[in-house]
Protein backbone atom coordinates (compact mmCIF):
# COMPACT_ATOMS: atom_id res chain seq x y z
CA UNK A 1 0.00 0.00 0.00
CA UNK A 2 2.83 2.37 0.92
CA UNK A 3 4.57 1.63 -2.35
CA UNK A 4 1.39 2.35 -4.32
CA UNK A 5 0.90 5.67 -2.56
CA UNK A 6 4.48 6.57 -3.37
CA UNK A 7 3.92 5.58 -7.00
CA UNK A 8 0.84 7.80 -7.12
CA UNK A 9 2.52 10.70 -5.43
CA UNK A 10 5.47 11.04 -7.76
CA UNK A 11 5.60 11.02 -11.52
CA UNK A 12 8.26 8.49 -12.38
CA UNK A 13 9.03 5.72 -9.92
CA UNK A 14 12.62 4.96 -9.07
CA UNK A 15 13.97 1.43 -9.37
CA UNK A 16 13.65 0.92 -5.61
CA UNK A 17 9.98 1.91 -5.82
CA UNK A 18 9.46 -0.55 -8.63
CA UNK A 19 11.20 -3.17 -6.50
CA UNK A 20 8.89 -2.36 -3.61
CA UNK A 21 5.88 -2.68 -5.91
CA UNK A 22 7.23 -6.00 -7.09
CA UNK A 23 7.65 -7.15 -3.48
CA UNK A 24 4.07 -6.12 -2.77
CA UNK A 25 2.84 -8.18 -5.73
CA UNK A 26 4.71 -11.19 -4.40
CA UNK A 27 3.19 -10.74 -0.95
CA UNK A 28 -0.31 -10.38 -2.43
CA UNK A 29 -0.29 -13.11 -5.03
CA UNK A 30 2.40 -15.46 -3.79
CA UNK A 31 5.95 -16.18 -4.90
CA UNK A 32 6.73 -16.48 -8.64
CA UNK A 33 5.97 -19.87 -10.14
CA UNK A 34 9.37 -20.74 -11.55
CA UNK A 35 10.46 -24.14 -12.76
CA UNK A 36 13.82 -25.65 -11.90
CA UNK A 37 16.63 -23.89 -13.73
CA UNK A 38 14.66 -20.70 -14.41
CA UNK A 39 16.28 -17.40 -13.51
CA UNK A 40 14.55 -15.78 -10.51
CA UNK A 41 16.57 -12.58 -10.96
CA UNK A 42 15.32 -12.22 -14.55
CA UNK A 43 11.76 -12.69 -13.31
CA UNK A 44 12.21 -9.96 -10.67
CA UNK A 45 13.71 -7.67 -13.28
CA UNK A 46 10.72 -8.21 -15.58
CA UNK A 47 8.36 -7.54 -12.67
CA UNK A 48 10.14 -4.31 -11.73
CA UNK A 49 10.19 -3.14 -15.36
CA UNK A 50 6.48 -3.79 -15.89
CA UNK A 51 5.61 -2.11 -12.57
CA UNK A 52 7.66 0.90 -13.63
CA UNK A 53 5.98 1.06 -17.04
CA UNK A 54 2.36 0.46 -16.00
CA UNK A 55 2.43 2.38 -12.68
CA UNK A 56 -0.41 0.56 -10.89
CA UNK A 57 -3.02 2.84 -9.36
CA UNK A 58 -4.95 0.25 -7.37
CA UNK A 59 -4.98 -3.40 -6.44
CA UNK A 60 -6.92 -4.35 -9.58
CA UNK A 61 -4.10 -2.89 -11.69
CA UNK A 62 -1.68 -4.91 -9.60
CA UNK A 63 -3.71 -8.03 -10.33
CA UNK A 64 -3.45 -7.35 -14.04
CA UNK A 65 0.28 -6.69 -13.73
CA UNK A 66 0.83 -9.97 -11.88
CA UNK A 67 -1.16 -11.68 -14.62
CA UNK A 68 0.80 -10.01 -17.43
CA UNK A 69 4.11 -10.96 -15.86
CA UNK A 70 3.04 -14.55 -15.30
CA UNK A 71 1.89 -14.85 -18.91
CA UNK A 72 4.91 -13.03 -20.34
CA UNK A 73 7.13 -15.42 -18.41
CA UNK A 74 5.19 -18.30 -19.89
CA UNK A 75 5.68 -16.91 -23.41
CA UNK A 76 9.43 -16.73 -22.73
CA UNK A 77 9.39 -20.22 -21.28
CA UNK A 78 7.69 -21.72 -24.34
CA UNK A 79 9.95 -19.81 -26.73
CA UNK A 80 13.05 -20.94 -24.86
CA UNK A 81 11.80 -24.53 -24.87
CA UNK A 82 11.07 -24.43 -28.59
CA UNK A 83 14.49 -23.00 -29.37
CA UNK A 84 16.38 -25.45 -27.19
CA UNK A 85 14.34 -28.36 -28.54
CA UNK A 86 15.14 -27.44 -32.14
CA UNK A 87 18.76 -26.78 -31.25
CA UNK A 88 19.17 -30.06 -29.35
CA UNK A 89 17.56 -32.01 -32.19
CA UNK A 90 19.75 -30.22 -34.73
CA UNK A 91 22.93 -30.95 -32.78
CA UNK A 92 21.92 -34.57 -32.40
CA UNK A 93 21.34 -34.78 -36.16
CA UNK A 94 24.72 -33.15 -36.81
CA UNK A 95 26.40 -35.58 -34.42
CA UNK A 96 24.79 -38.59 -36.13
CA UNK A 97 25.82 -37.21 -39.51
CA UNK A 98 29.42 -36.71 -38.35
CA UNK A 99 29.61 -40.22 -36.88
CA UNK A 100 28.70 -41.52 -40.35
CA UNK A 101 31.01 -39.19 -42.24
CA UNK A 102 34.21 -38.57 -40.27
CA UNK A 103 37.24 -40.44 -41.55
CA UNK A 104 39.70 -42.54 -39.58
CA UNK A 105 42.36 -39.79 -39.44
CA UNK A 106 40.00 -37.55 -37.54
CA UNK A 107 39.23 -39.94 -34.73
CA UNK A 108 42.41 -42.09 -34.68
CA UNK A 109 43.77 -39.99 -31.81
CA UNK A 110 40.73 -40.80 -29.65
CA UNK A 111 40.92 -44.46 -30.60
CA UNK A 112 44.62 -44.68 -29.69
CA UNK A 113 43.99 -42.96 -26.37
CA UNK A 114 41.07 -45.22 -25.45
CA UNK A 115 42.93 -48.40 -26.40
CA UNK A 116 46.07 -47.32 -24.54
CA UNK A 117 44.00 -46.68 -21.40
CA UNK A 118 42.38 -50.13 -21.63
CA UNK A 119 45.73 -51.85 -22.17
CA UNK A 120 47.43 -49.94 -19.33
CA UNK A 121 44.64 -50.93 -16.95
CA UNK A 122 44.77 -54.58 -17.93
CA UNK A 123 48.41 -55.39 -18.64
CA UNK A 124 50.45 -56.82 -15.78
CA UNK A 125 52.21 -54.09 -13.77
CA UNK A 126 55.65 -54.79 -15.20
CA UNK A 127 54.30 -54.57 -18.77
CA UNK A 128 52.09 -51.51 -18.26
CA UNK A 129 54.70 -49.17 -19.71
CA UNK A 130 54.76 -51.17 -22.95
CA UNK A 131 51.10 -50.44 -23.77
CA UNK A 132 52.10 -47.93 -26.48
CA UNK A 133 54.55 -50.39 -28.02
CA UNK A 134 51.96 -53.14 -28.03
CA UNK A 135 49.45 -50.81 -29.63
CA UNK A 136 51.97 -49.73 -32.22
CA UNK A 137 52.59 -53.36 -33.14
CA UNK A 138 48.83 -53.96 -33.16
CA UNK A 139 48.52 -51.11 -35.64
CA UNK A 140 51.14 -52.79 -37.83
CA UNK A 141 48.99 -55.95 -37.75
CA UNK A 142 51.65 -58.11 -36.01
CA UNK A 143 49.87 -61.35 -35.22
CA UNK A 144 51.21 -61.74 -31.65
CA UNK A 145 50.19 -58.16 -30.76
CA UNK A 146 46.78 -58.60 -32.41
CA UNK A 147 46.19 -61.81 -30.44
CA UNK A 148 47.28 -60.25 -27.18
CA UNK A 149 45.14 -57.11 -27.60
CA UNK A 150 42.10 -59.15 -28.68
CA UNK A 151 42.54 -61.43 -25.68
CA UNK A 152 42.66 -58.46 -23.28
CA UNK A 153 39.59 -56.93 -24.90
CA UNK A 154 37.72 -60.22 -24.78
CA UNK A 155 38.56 -60.69 -21.12
CA UNK A 156 37.05 -57.26 -20.46
CA UNK A 157 33.91 -57.99 -22.45
CA UNK A 158 34.84 -55.44 -25.12
CA UNK A 159 35.54 -55.59 -28.82
CA UNK A 160 37.41 -53.34 -31.18
CA UNK A 161 34.29 -52.28 -33.12
CA UNK A 162 32.67 -51.02 -29.95
CA UNK A 163 35.77 -49.02 -29.01
CA UNK A 164 35.98 -47.69 -32.59
CA UNK A 165 32.37 -46.49 -32.46
CA UNK A 166 32.97 -44.89 -29.07
CA UNK A 167 35.98 -43.01 -30.42
CA UNK A 168 33.95 -41.86 -33.44
CA UNK A 169 31.14 -40.67 -31.17
CA UNK A 170 33.58 -38.81 -28.91
CA UNK A 171 35.21 -37.08 -31.87
CA UNK A 172 31.81 -36.21 -33.36
CA UNK A 173 30.66 -34.74 -30.03
CA UNK A 174 33.86 -32.72 -29.75
CA UNK A 175 33.44 -31.42 -33.31
CA UNK A 176 29.81 -30.44 -32.68
CA UNK A 177 30.78 -28.48 -29.56
CA UNK A 178 33.59 -26.71 -31.39
CA UNK A 179 31.26 -26.01 -34.32
CA UNK A 180 28.73 -24.45 -31.94
CA UNK A 181 31.47 -22.22 -30.55
CA UNK A 182 32.27 -21.30 -34.16
CA UNK A 183 35.90 -22.43 -33.95
CA UNK A 184 37.31 -21.92 -37.45
CA UNK A 185 38.94 -25.37 -37.75
CA UNK A 186 35.77 -27.21 -36.74
CA UNK A 187 33.56 -24.99 -38.92
CA UNK A 188 35.71 -25.70 -41.98
CA UNK A 189 35.81 -29.44 -41.28
CA UNK A 190 32.05 -29.74 -40.71
CA UNK A 191 31.16 -27.54 -43.71
CA UNK A 192 33.46 -29.63 -45.89
CA UNK A 193 31.88 -32.88 -44.73
CA UNK A 194 28.40 -31.46 -45.29
CA UNK A 195 29.17 -30.19 -48.80
CA UNK A 196 30.83 -33.53 -49.69
CA UNK A 197 27.55 -35.22 -48.75
CA UNK A 198 25.58 -32.65 -50.77
CA UNK A 199 24.01 -31.15 -47.65
CA UNK A 200 24.08 -27.95 -45.65
CA UNK A 201 23.56 -27.22 -41.98
CA UNK A 202 20.13 -25.74 -42.85
CA UNK A 203 18.97 -28.96 -44.53
CA UNK A 204 20.15 -30.93 -41.54
CA UNK A 205 18.31 -28.61 -39.12
CA UNK A 206 15.17 -28.67 -41.28
CA UNK A 207 15.18 -32.48 -41.32
CA UNK A 208 15.64 -32.51 -37.56
CA UNK A 209 12.78 -30.04 -37.12
CA UNK A 210 10.47 -32.19 -39.23
CA UNK A 211 10.89 -34.97 -36.68
CA UNK A 212 9.77 -32.67 -33.86
CA UNK A 213 7.08 -30.77 -35.73
CA UNK A 214 4.27 -31.96 -33.46
CA UNK A 215 6.12 -30.85 -30.35
CA UNK A 216 7.00 -27.50 -31.90
CA UNK A 217 3.38 -26.93 -32.91
CA UNK A 218 2.18 -27.79 -29.41
CA UNK A 219 4.66 -25.37 -27.85
CA UNK A 220 3.69 -22.65 -30.36
CA UNK A 221 0.05 -23.15 -29.43
CA UNK A 222 0.84 -22.72 -25.73
CA UNK A 223 2.81 -19.56 -26.47
CA UNK A 224 -0.08 -18.18 -28.55
CA UNK A 225 -2.56 -18.83 -25.72
CA UNK A 226 -0.29 -17.07 -23.22
CA UNK A 227 0.21 -14.14 -25.61
CA UNK A 228 -3.50 -13.66 -26.25
CA UNK A 229 -4.27 -13.77 -22.51
CA UNK A 230 -1.48 -11.28 -21.82
CA UNK A 231 -2.86 -8.96 -24.51
CA UNK A 232 -6.34 -9.28 -23.03
CA UNK A 233 -4.96 -8.12 -19.66
CA UNK A 234 -3.25 -5.17 -21.34
CA UNK A 235 -6.55 -4.24 -23.01
CA UNK A 236 -8.31 -4.42 -19.64
CA UNK A 237 -5.75 -2.02 -18.14
CA UNK A 238 -6.36 0.36 -21.08
CA UNK A 239 -10.11 0.10 -20.62
CA UNK A 240 -9.84 0.81 -16.91
CA UNK A 241 -7.51 3.76 -17.50
CA UNK A 242 -9.91 5.19 -20.08
CA UNK A 243 -12.87 4.76 -17.71
CA UNK A 244 -10.87 6.29 -14.84
CA UNK A 245 -9.89 9.22 -17.07
CA UNK A 246 -13.51 9.73 -18.11
CA UNK A 247 -14.74 9.63 -14.50
CA UNK A 248 -12.05 12.06 -13.40
CA UNK A 249 -12.92 14.41 -16.29
CA UNK A 250 -16.59 14.32 -15.36
CA UNK A 251 -15.79 14.89 -11.72
CA UNK A 252 -13.61 17.91 -12.56
CA UNK A 253 -16.32 19.26 -14.88
CA UNK A 254 -18.85 18.86 -12.05
CA UNK A 255 -16.65 20.81 -9.66
CA UNK A 256 -16.07 23.57 -12.25
CA UNK A 257 -19.80 23.77 -12.94
CA UNK A 258 -20.56 24.08 -9.23
CA UNK A 259 -17.92 26.83 -8.84
CA UNK A 260 -19.48 28.66 -11.77
CA UNK A 261 -22.97 28.43 -10.19
CA UNK A 262 -21.53 29.75 -6.94
CA UNK A 263 -20.00 32.74 -8.72
CA UNK A 264 -23.24 33.38 -10.66
CA UNK A 265 -25.34 33.32 -7.49
CA UNK A 266 -22.95 35.57 -5.53
CA UNK A 267 -22.30 38.19 -8.31
CA UNK A 268 -25.83 39.76 -8.45
CA UNK A 269 -25.72 40.32 -4.69
CA UNK A 270 -22.45 42.18 -5.10
CA UNK A 271 -23.93 44.19 -7.99
CA UNK A 272 -27.05 45.17 -5.94
CA UNK A 273 -24.85 46.16 -3.05
CA UNK A 274 -22.87 48.35 -5.37
CA UNK B 1 -32.13 -60.31 -19.11
CA UNK B 2 -30.28 -60.94 -15.84
CA UNK B 3 -31.56 -64.02 -14.10
CA UNK B 4 -32.93 -63.92 -10.55
CA UNK B 5 -30.15 -66.18 -9.48
CA UNK B 6 -27.52 -63.72 -10.73
CA UNK B 7 -29.32 -60.75 -9.18
CA UNK B 8 -29.39 -62.52 -5.81
CA UNK B 9 -25.70 -63.43 -6.09
CA UNK B 10 -24.80 -59.83 -7.00
CA UNK B 11 -26.75 -58.51 -4.03
CA UNK B 12 -25.10 -61.00 -1.68
CA UNK B 13 -21.67 -60.02 -3.01
CA UNK B 14 -22.47 -56.33 -2.68
CA UNK B 15 -23.50 -56.85 0.93
CA UNK B 16 -20.25 -58.66 1.61
CA UNK B 17 -18.02 -55.93 0.18
CA UNK B 18 -18.90 -52.62 1.71
CA UNK B 19 -15.55 -50.94 1.18
CA UNK B 20 -13.11 -49.83 3.84
CA UNK B 21 -14.29 -50.09 7.43
CA UNK B 22 -11.79 -48.10 9.46
CA UNK B 23 -12.07 -44.32 9.66
CA UNK B 24 -8.64 -43.92 8.07
CA UNK B 25 -9.58 -46.27 5.23
CA UNK B 26 -12.84 -44.43 4.63
CA UNK B 27 -11.03 -41.08 4.63
CA UNK B 28 -8.50 -42.38 2.15
CA UNK B 29 -11.08 -43.95 -0.14
CA UNK B 30 -13.13 -40.75 -0.03
CA UNK B 31 -10.24 -39.13 -1.88
CA UNK B 32 -9.97 -41.88 -4.50
CA UNK B 33 -11.62 -39.85 -7.23
CA UNK B 34 -9.78 -36.64 -6.33
CA UNK B 35 -7.40 -35.58 -9.08
CA UNK B 36 -6.57 -31.94 -8.52
CA UNK B 37 -9.68 -30.67 -6.74
CA UNK B 38 -10.00 -27.74 -9.13
CA UNK B 39 -13.66 -28.41 -9.86
CA UNK B 40 -14.49 -27.50 -6.24
CA UNK B 41 -15.32 -23.86 -5.61
CA UNK B 42 -12.75 -21.93 -3.57
CA UNK B 43 -15.34 -21.24 -0.88
CA UNK B 44 -15.39 -24.99 -0.08
CA UNK B 45 -11.86 -24.74 1.26
CA UNK B 46 -11.47 -22.80 4.55
CA UNK B 47 -7.90 -21.68 3.70
CA UNK B 48 -8.98 -20.27 0.35
CA UNK B 49 -12.08 -18.68 1.88
CA UNK B 50 -9.86 -16.79 4.28
CA UNK B 51 -7.62 -15.65 1.42
CA UNK B 52 -10.70 -14.53 -0.54
CA UNK B 53 -11.97 -12.51 2.40
CA UNK B 54 -8.60 -10.81 2.96
CA UNK B 55 -8.20 -9.96 -0.71
CA UNK B 56 -11.81 -8.77 -1.00
CA UNK B 57 -11.28 -6.35 1.91
CA UNK B 58 -8.13 -5.05 0.20
CA UNK B 59 -9.99 -4.60 -3.12
CA UNK B 60 -13.10 -2.99 -1.65
CA UNK B 61 -11.20 -0.60 0.60
CA UNK B 62 -12.06 0.51 4.15
CA UNK B 63 -15.18 2.57 3.36
CA UNK B 64 -16.90 0.12 1.01
CA UNK B 65 -20.62 -0.41 1.12
CA UNK B 66 -22.24 -3.87 1.05
CA UNK B 67 -22.66 -3.88 -2.74
CA UNK B 68 -19.01 -2.98 -3.40
CA UNK B 69 -17.88 -5.57 -0.90
CA UNK B 70 -20.01 -8.21 -2.59
CA UNK B 71 -18.55 -7.34 -6.01
CA UNK B 72 -15.03 -7.27 -4.55
CA UNK B 73 -15.67 -10.75 -3.16
CA UNK B 74 -16.47 -11.97 -6.68
CA UNK B 75 -13.21 -10.50 -7.99
CA UNK B 76 -11.23 -11.97 -5.10
CA UNK B 77 -12.83 -15.38 -5.54
CA UNK B 78 -11.94 -15.50 -9.22
CA UNK B 79 -8.41 -14.25 -8.48
CA UNK B 80 -7.79 -16.87 -5.79
CA UNK B 81 -9.25 -19.52 -8.06
CA UNK B 82 -6.88 -18.42 -10.83
CA UNK B 83 -3.89 -18.60 -8.48
CA UNK B 84 -5.03 -22.02 -7.25
CA UNK B 85 -5.22 -23.39 -10.81
CA UNK B 86 -1.83 -21.94 -11.71
CA UNK B 87 -0.21 -23.31 -8.56
CA UNK B 88 -1.71 -26.75 -9.23
CA UNK B 89 -0.37 -26.78 -12.79
CA UNK B 90 3.02 -25.53 -11.63
CA UNK B 91 3.17 -28.24 -8.98
CA UNK B 92 2.21 -30.86 -11.53
CA UNK B 93 4.88 -29.69 -14.01
CA UNK B 94 7.56 -29.39 -11.31
CA UNK B 95 6.83 -32.87 -9.95
CA UNK B 96 6.83 -34.45 -13.40
CA UNK B 97 10.00 -32.64 -14.47
CA UNK B 98 11.83 -33.75 -11.34
CA UNK B 99 10.72 -37.37 -11.78
CA UNK B 100 14.00 -39.09 -12.69
CA UNK B 101 12.26 -42.09 -14.21
CA UNK B 102 9.71 -40.25 -16.33
CA UNK B 103 9.54 -41.75 -19.80
CA UNK B 104 7.15 -42.21 -22.70
CA UNK B 105 4.66 -45.05 -22.37
CA UNK B 106 6.12 -46.68 -25.50
CA UNK B 107 9.60 -46.69 -23.94
CA UNK B 108 8.29 -48.03 -20.63
CA UNK B 109 6.67 -50.92 -22.53
CA UNK B 110 9.91 -51.60 -24.43
CA UNK B 111 11.88 -51.63 -21.18
CA UNK B 112 9.41 -54.02 -19.55
CA UNK B 113 9.66 -56.34 -22.57
CA UNK B 114 13.47 -56.21 -22.45
CA UNK B 115 13.48 -57.12 -18.74
CA UNK B 116 10.99 -59.98 -19.33
CA UNK B 117 13.22 -61.33 -22.11
CA UNK B 118 16.29 -61.01 -19.93
CA UNK B 119 14.87 -62.99 -16.99
CA UNK B 120 13.56 -65.82 -19.19
CA UNK B 121 15.32 -69.20 -18.59
CA UNK B 122 16.57 -69.51 -22.16
CA UNK B 123 17.13 -65.80 -22.71
CA UNK B 124 19.49 -64.73 -25.52
CA UNK B 125 22.80 -63.50 -24.17
CA UNK B 126 22.83 -59.81 -23.41
CA UNK B 127 25.36 -58.00 -21.22
CA UNK B 128 23.77 -56.76 -18.01
CA UNK B 129 25.38 -53.33 -18.46
CA UNK B 130 23.65 -52.89 -21.82
CA UNK B 131 20.27 -53.78 -20.31
CA UNK B 132 20.88 -51.56 -17.28
CA UNK B 133 21.88 -48.66 -19.54
CA UNK B 134 18.76 -49.13 -21.65
CA UNK B 135 16.43 -49.38 -18.65
CA UNK B 136 17.98 -46.38 -16.90
CA UNK B 137 17.95 -44.17 -20.01
CA UNK B 138 15.24 -41.51 -19.86
CA UNK B 139 14.64 -38.36 -21.89
CA UNK B 140 16.33 -35.27 -20.48
CA UNK B 141 16.22 -31.51 -20.87
CA UNK B 142 13.96 -30.05 -23.58
CA UNK B 143 13.04 -33.52 -24.87
CA UNK B 144 11.65 -34.44 -21.46
CA UNK B 145 9.66 -31.21 -21.21
CA UNK B 146 8.26 -31.70 -24.72
CA UNK B 147 7.36 -35.29 -23.85
CA UNK B 148 5.51 -34.17 -20.70
CA UNK B 149 3.56 -31.59 -22.70
CA UNK B 150 2.59 -34.24 -25.21
CA UNK B 151 1.92 -37.15 -22.87
CA UNK B 152 0.13 -35.17 -20.17
CA UNK B 153 -1.75 -32.95 -22.60
CA UNK B 154 -5.14 -34.19 -21.38
CA UNK B 155 -4.53 -33.10 -17.80
CA UNK B 156 -2.78 -29.88 -18.84
CA UNK B 157 -5.66 -28.99 -21.18
CA UNK B 158 -8.14 -29.56 -18.36
CA UNK B 159 -6.16 -27.25 -16.09
CA UNK B 160 -5.97 -24.68 -18.89
CA UNK B 161 -9.76 -24.79 -19.15
CA UNK B 162 -10.05 -23.99 -15.43
CA UNK B 163 -7.61 -21.12 -15.88
CA UNK B 164 -9.56 -19.71 -18.82
CA UNK B 165 -12.81 -19.83 -16.87
CA UNK B 166 -11.24 -18.15 -13.82
CA UNK B 167 -9.79 -15.41 -16.04
CA UNK B 168 -13.15 -14.83 -17.67
CA UNK B 169 -14.95 -14.73 -14.32
CA UNK B 170 -12.41 -12.28 -12.97
CA UNK B 171 -12.67 -10.01 -16.03
CA UNK B 172 -16.46 -9.67 -15.74
CA UNK B 173 -16.31 -9.31 -11.95
CA UNK B 174 -13.78 -6.46 -12.31
CA UNK B 175 -15.95 -4.78 -14.94
CA UNK B 176 -18.99 -5.02 -12.65
CA UNK B 177 -17.01 -3.59 -9.74
CA UNK B 178 -15.65 -0.73 -11.87
CA UNK B 179 -19.13 0.06 -13.17
CA UNK B 180 -20.61 0.08 -9.66
CA UNK B 181 -17.84 2.40 -8.49
CA UNK B 182 -18.33 4.66 -11.50
CA UNK B 183 -22.06 4.95 -10.83
CA UNK B 184 -21.47 5.53 -7.13
CA UNK B 185 -18.90 8.24 -8.00
CA UNK B 186 -21.32 9.91 -10.43
CA UNK B 187 -24.10 9.96 -7.83
CA UNK B 188 -21.73 11.36 -5.21
CA UNK B 189 -20.47 14.10 -7.50
CA UNK B 190 -24.07 15.09 -8.34
CA UNK B 191 -24.99 15.26 -4.67
CA UNK B 192 -21.81 17.00 -3.55
CA UNK B 193 -19.77 18.38 -6.46
CA UNK B 194 -16.88 19.38 -4.20
CA UNK B 195 -16.54 15.89 -2.73
CA UNK B 196 -13.15 14.38 -3.55
CA UNK B 197 -13.18 11.72 -6.22
CA UNK B 198 -12.81 8.15 -5.06
CA UNK B 199 -12.82 5.18 -7.43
Amino acid sequence: MVARRKLKARGKPTTSEADAAAARLSSLFGPPLLLEGEDAAAYDQLLARVCEAVKPVDIIDEMFIANIIFLEWQVWRWRRLKLSLIQARGLEALKSFLIEQIDYDSYSEHLTRDLTDILRDNLPEDEAESAETLLHRYGQDKSDAVDKVNKILEENGQDIDHILNDAKAKKAKELVQEYMQREPGAVTEVDELLSNAGMSIDTLMANALAEKLNDVERIDHLATIAESRRNASLREIDRRRAALGETLRRSVQGIEHAELKLIETTTPKGKSAA
Amino acid sequence: LTSDCKINANRANARASTGPRSAAGRTRSARNALRHGLSLAVCCNPTFSEEVETLAREIAGPSANAETHELACRVAEAQIDLLRVRRARHQFLSDTLSDRYYDSLANVRKKATAIRHFVRPNAPEMPLEVLAKFVASTPQGPDKFALILSQESKQLTAMDRYERRALSRRKFAIRALDEARRLAGAVRSEQDPKAPFSG
